[in-house]
């Protein structure tokens, strides 16, 4: 019965959250619908085109297909594998619901269970938006029948546990025995990059010229080697759907066999391991790390650099550094976020692109301006927007202080631009320098990089004071609201409005059709275009913000 | 008189701080022990291990005879735990939340609908039974989570601060029902700062400081005791450090 009574719960919570939708604006849901509908579309458009694309290559175009429906499962693989760390530290050890379980007569496998149920659920969840039109352009493409998305759906699944589930027990394992000393520390941080040195090496084995077509590719696309080894579980899932949806059902079935047991192991391994684990590592958290935090020289130095700044400023600045170095889901994010960007330069460095022509060495050029500058609205959408909300009820101590609203909003504004450029910058001129791109474009990706981070710190700390949500305490709950969908919204559209023109610009020019001081006219026009903007999507939403305060009971 | 609590030389420390030193103490069916003493005293702390929210660094502790760190599940069925500031999942409603307390300590279903509605009524949460949980004021909350507890008429009553945000007409209603429910058999067993509080209701007190039981007793052995004309005097003497006033 207190299983069940578990689940009757969430379904209860579930269908109260889907009820109260009702007293919402019926707009602000509508924008939300049709924002995440478009997005939908758009991916499903893009992955339509890449597979046109390589359908246009012919043999080894269709070779490529073929791989990348097991490449995908494993870069999916390998970032629910991170999401599940991630989301089971924060159901296991953050969440406020373990105390109130704990006194509960509850067995400690019971409550791992359920905590595991909802952590695939939410590691899980956002993948589908990735997975479905992903799927869909490949059944397009390759002309497959309905039944294949069936097939997807049933291997997805416990591919989701079983991913989620080494997450799971990869955070139980870290939170019993990882030890908490400074030294420690460094030596596993030491440990974790040899790995990945070695790892990386491996995928980047020279390999003999006469070799097969696969390892040839594999300079090419890297990880396809990896992706199509046998014993990993994305091959099972590629393989065990394309064997079914082409009627092998004995091999299907193989695969399938194999995928769905090894996820009931890990699932049980869970379950286990949790048991004997949750209650001591739940100990380990509740003993706390304060007087540990071991960043105080950090602090120190940093605020020694901020003298300059008035006290107020200097002391909100130096509680947001803070209370962001001190939060593990903030930094356990940001690290995620980073490695992801380290999986895009690995692959930065694998394309030779001098060898394209200059339509294409110009389109590669821009389309990582794009991508660079996705990365920073990305950036400014989970963790700039959230900032004044996650003052959260300590918000009246501000609200209270001889300080005005306008200087809490700049002081967040110009940490939060200050973060912002020594991330963008140096991502901006290192991906540009890897693409070995002509000087000219390398300083109008960097100045880009310069304006879309101005315009994304304004907007997100804008939009976050106008749709300020002091009693949220997740981030996340933040971020997916009406205020930060509209803020992901205006921020990409930023970054389209002052990416294209000059995208254009030089496209022309690459391709001959236009003269150098037409260049210059032309990038002139589309400098000016760009300040104009970046002045109005930085300003206006910072003053709108701060009269939102103003206007504010706390 | 059978003693539903027992703790046992029990001991916590965090590191260098030692929140709790060595504590024996029994607690029989039917009595309202309070358990006072200054902040950072250690009383927090020694409810958390009595209801295995914490591990003890040593000793032990029994509920019903049951010890909680090697039968807890079924200790914990004996008891009802209210925190200073409850958990309570915000997109349920009051309704919800009862019926799955009822479920997660298995009383029947019939006897959980009865008993709503004699708790609603009694608390006075008929008019938000259908709110969501996070519209409520803190003071309905605490009304819920009473309401809650009592449910499955735990043998032992842990209530941590149980008069925090609560209007005078509330603060009455626990009052009286906390007394009803010891004279029913029940144990309570609360930590609180409103002296007063503890000088009414309270049928044995103790004053912990720095982890160390201070002092137990009635009221009135403790004012022969500490000498003074009321608790608050006699809490004060005993708990009285240079520097604190």
């Amino acid at each position: 019965m207190s299983a069940s009574a578990l689940y009757w719960k969430s379904r209860r919570q579930f269908v109260n959250g889907l009820k109260s939708l009702r007293y919402q604006s019926r707009f602000k849901v509508m924008f939300v619908c049709c924002f995440a509908a478009f997005c939908e579309l758009g991916l499903l458009l893009l992955f339509m085109a890449g597979f046109r694309v390589l359908g246009m290559f012919g043999g080894i175009g269709g070779f490529i297909v073929g791989r990348l429906f097991s490449l995908f499962f494993l870069g999916i693989g390998m970032m629910l594998v991170v999401s599940g760390l991630v989301t089971s530290y924060a159901t296991l050890f953050r969440s406020e619901e373990i105390p109130f379980l704990t006194t509960r007569p509850l067995s400690t496998s019971r409550i791992v269970v359920y905590k595991f149920m909802e952590t695939v659920f939410f590691a899980s969840w956002a993948f589908f938006f990735i997975i479905i039109p992903y799927v869909g352009a490949y059944a397009w493409h390759r002309g497959l029948p309905l039944h294949f998305a069936l097939w997807t759906l049933l291997f997805s699944l416990p591919f989701l546990v079983l991913c989620c589930g080494l997450g799971a027990i990869c955070v139980l394992l870290i939170v019993r025995w990882v030890p908490r000393g400074r030294a420690w520390r460094l030596l596993i941080i030491g440990a974790i990059a040899i790995v990945a040195a070695a790892a990386w090496a491996y995928t980047h084995r020279v390999y003999d010229p006469s070799a097969d077509a696969r390892l040839n590719l594999s300079r090419v696309i890297p990880g396809v080697m990896l992706a199509s080894n046998i014993l990993l579980p994305n091959t099972w899932v590629a393989e065990g759907i394309m064997s079914l949806t082409r009627g092998e059902w004995f091999r299907g079935m193989m695969m399938g066999g194999v995928l769905f047991s090894t996820a009931a192991v890990v699932f049980m391994g869970v379950e286990w391991i949790g048991s004997l684990l949750l209650y001591e590592c739940w100990q380990r958290t509740l003993v706390g790390s304060s007087g540990r935090t071991g960043t105080g020289r950090f602090f120190a130095r940093l605020e020694w650099l901020l003298r300059p700044l008035k006290p107020d400023t200097r002391a909100i600045v130096m509680k947001d550094v803070k209370t962001f170095f001190r939060d593990p889901i903030q930094w356990s994010q940001a690290l995620v976020f980073f490695g992801l960007l380290g999986l895009y330069f690995a692959n930065l460095g694998s394309f030779d692109y001098s060898i394209l022509g200059a339509y294409w060495v110009n389109t590669m050029a821009f389309l990582n301006v794009f991508s660079v500058s996705a990365v920073v609205c990305s950036l400014g959408a989970r963790f700039i927007y959230p900032q004044l909300s996650l003052e959260g009820q300590g918000f009246w101590i501000l609200g209270l202080s001889p300080t005005s609203m306008r200087r809490i909003v700049l002081a967040k504004f110009g940490t939060a631009l200050a973060g912002m450029l020594s991330v963008s910058v140096p991502l901006m001129m290192l991906s540009a320098a890897m693409l070995e791109t002509a000087a000219a474009v390398r300083v109008t990706a960097v100045g880009l990089a310069c304006v879309v981070s101005f315009a994304v710190c304004g907007l997100s700390i804008g939009l976050g004071a106008v749709f300020i949500d002091l009693k949220q305490r997740n981030p996340a709950a933040i971020v997916s609201g009406f205020g930060g969908t509209l803020n992901l919204v205006l921020t990409l559209g930023f970054m389209l409005a002052v990416i294209l023109p000059f995208g254009v610009v030089f496209h022309v020019h690459a391709t001959g059709r236009m003269v150098q001081h037409e260049l210059w006219r032309g990038v002139f026009m589309a400098t000016a275009w760009a300040c104009v903007l970046c002045a109005g999507f930085t300003a206006l939403p910072l003053v709108l913000g701060i009269r939102s305060l103003h206007r504010r009971d706390f | 008189m059978i003693p539903m609590i027992e703790i046992d030389h029990l001991t916590k420390d965090f590191g260098r701080i030692v929140a709790v030193r060595d504590l024996c103490l029994s607690v029989p069916a039917g009595e309202i022990f309070c358990f006072l003493g200054p902040n950072g005293a250690g009383k927090t702390t020694t409810i958390k291990m009595l209801t295995g929210l914490l591990r003890p660094t040593a000793g032990s502790a029994r509920i019903g005879g049951l010890d909680i760190q090697r039968d807890p599940v079924e200790a914990k069925k004996l008891m009802g735990y209210i925190p200073d500031m409850p958990y309570l999942y915000e997109r349920l409603t009051p309704e919800d939340f009862f019926i799955f307390t009822g479920d997660l300590y298995r009383v029947p279903r019939d006897k959980v609908l009865e008993e709503r509605e004699k708790s609603f009524e009694l608390f006075g949460i008929n008019d938000y039974r259908y709110t969501l949980i996070k519209d409520l004021s803190h003071g309905m909350r605490q009304r819920l989570i009473y309401a809650a507890t009592l449910l499955h008429e735990p043998r032992v009553l842990f209530v941590d601060e149980p008069l925090i945000g609560l209007d005078p007409y509330t603060i009455r209603l626990i009052k009286d029902l906390l007394r009803e429910k010891s004279r029913g058999g029940m144990t309570v067993f609360l930590t609180t700062h409103i002296l007063a509080l503890a000088e009414d209701i309270g049928d044995r007190i103790g004053i912990i400081l720095e982890g160390r039981l201070h002092a137990l007793g009635t009221l009135g052995e403790l004012l022969e005791r500490g000498g003074g004309r009321n608790l608050e005097e006699v809490f004060l003497k005993l708990t009285a450090k240079p520097g604190r006033l």
